[in-house]
């Protein structure tokens, strides 16, 4: 059982066991039913699961399920934590819609920091979606602060808004994550270079205008159904010139040779400067994360 | 008798759907993912897809993109089925050139008005 926070009573009946007892197909199972009512469901399957640990960097080991051991072990909730060195994530945190408002949110949130701090792992980070308000109260509770508003965006497929300027050159591998060591934005962990690396299928462009305005922007390619489908986790860099207009022709390249592809661009931070060029270049904005931090020892 | 084929992973809110729509002589299908809902799209395709947004192997939007990549299904009217805030799905349906959307959850007594108004209209 965790150690829970003074004032919070769990259930003699719930208990905190290591993620790494079920399943990825368990897993998922309990995941999506803790999402079934939010406002973005965001459901997954084994699969996809499965990829996101690997991706991500999830110790299933160090991950918590809440269960209730009177009802034959029956799955409550769930917490994951990723592992980097020197910060930790806190992710798929959920717990069943009849199982709320009784500590178990809290207690997994707490079993997860606890691991942490054992580990001691300087820094916790986490992203909820913007207006869930009971998630946000809870983890301001537990010692974490707002850092940043990011944003989700997409794209549906269509060539660029005009015809793009400058020169670019393709690359694909480890010629394009190279571009990486030289990135100069500020990442969350799904855009972290070790989530890019992970993922695989990387390429980039870089590019040279003719007024001497130059970047690069790394990006991956997924498939569905086998063929490319879908362009993602977008990382761009302006090395001179300004960065809207250097971001309008690299996304513009982009767009010129995919023109086909659907865009999901996740936690753009709400003040890159390259976010004029994304809605520019016919991006919506679908939904707002917060990120939070929180050091440790903090809770 | 028109035909509808309702992408849900949600088996509560399939279910829901399937009744409201056969009760009124709809045929209904279902498809619990993307994969299995572009294969049965694409085996027989139906005269409207009501399509929920947040699936668990694709994203509705992903889908919506294969969907129209496909001559037999490029004017079939696709309905998103969402629960997110009106003016994001309003500005994700038009971007994804959806024909329109319904909040979830559904409104039973009106249901099958709101699909029936679409079928009327057709397609893009």
């Amino acid at each position: 059982m965790a150690v829970l926070a003074p004032g919070i009573q769990l259930s003699a009946s719930v208990q905190l066991v290591p993620a790494s007892r079920y399943t990825v197909a368990q897993l998922t199972a309990a995941y999506n039913q803790t999402r079934v009512d939010y406002l973005v469901p965001m459901p997954m399957n084994a699969a996809r699961l499965a990829e996101y640990i690997h991706t991500y960097d999830v110790d299933l080991d160090a991950s918590v399920v809440a269960v209730d051991a009177s009802a034959d072990g029956q799955i409550l909730g769930l917490a994951m934590l990723g592992v980097r060195p020197g910060r930790s994530w806190i992710t798929r945190l959920g717990v069943l819609p009849a199982s709320r408002r009784g500590g178990i949110g809290r207690a997994l949130l707490q079993a997860l920091l606890q691991t942490s701090d054992a580990r001691a792992i300087p820094l916790n980070v986490l992203e909820v979606i913007k207006n869930n308000t009971p998630a946000y109260n809870l983890f301001i509770q537990c010692g974490f602060i707002a850092r940043h508003e990011l944003l989700v965006l997409r794209r549906p497929p269509g060539p660029p808004a005009s015809a793009p300027a400058g020169r670019v050159e393709w690359l694909e591998g480890a010629d394009a994550l190279a571009l990486l060591a030289g990135r100069a934005d500020t990442p969350s962990w799904i855009t972290e270079t070790e989530s890019i690396t992970r993922a695989g299928h990387v390429q980039a462009l870089t590019l040279q205008l003719p007024d001497g305005g130059a970047g690069w922007l790394v990006f991956q390619e997924q498939t569905f159904h086998g063929l490319p489908m879908l362009l993602t986790r977008l990382t761009l860099r302006t090395l001179a010139g300004a960065p809207a207009e250097v971001g309008r022709a690299m996304l513009g390249h982009l767009y010129t040779r995919f023109p086909d592809l659907d865009t999901q661009a996740e936690n753009v931070l709400e003040a890159d400067p390259h976010l004029p060029a994304f809605l520019d270049q016919g991006f919506v904005e679908s939904f707002r994360r917060i990120e939070m931090h929180r050091f440790y020892g903090g809770c | 008798m028109p035909s509808v084929l309702v992408v849900e992973d949600n088996p509560d809110n399939a279910e829901l759907a399937r009744r409201v729509l056969s009760a009124r002589g709809f045929e209904v299908r279902h498809a619990p993912d993307a994969e299995s809902g572009l294969e049965m799209a694409v085996d027989q395709p139906p005269d409207l897809i009501l399509l929920d947004l947040g699936l668990p192997d694709a994203d509705g939007q992903t889908l919506v993109t294969w969907m129209r990549r496909v001559p037999a299904l490029a004017r079939v009217p696709i309905v998103a089925c969402t629960a997110w805030p009106e003016e994001t799905a309003q500005r994700m349906v038009t971007a994804y050139g959806c024909d329109g959307y319904i909040p979830k959850p559904i409104n039973v007594a009106r249901f099958a008005d709101q699909i029936a108004g679409y079928l009327s209209r057709g397609g893009r």
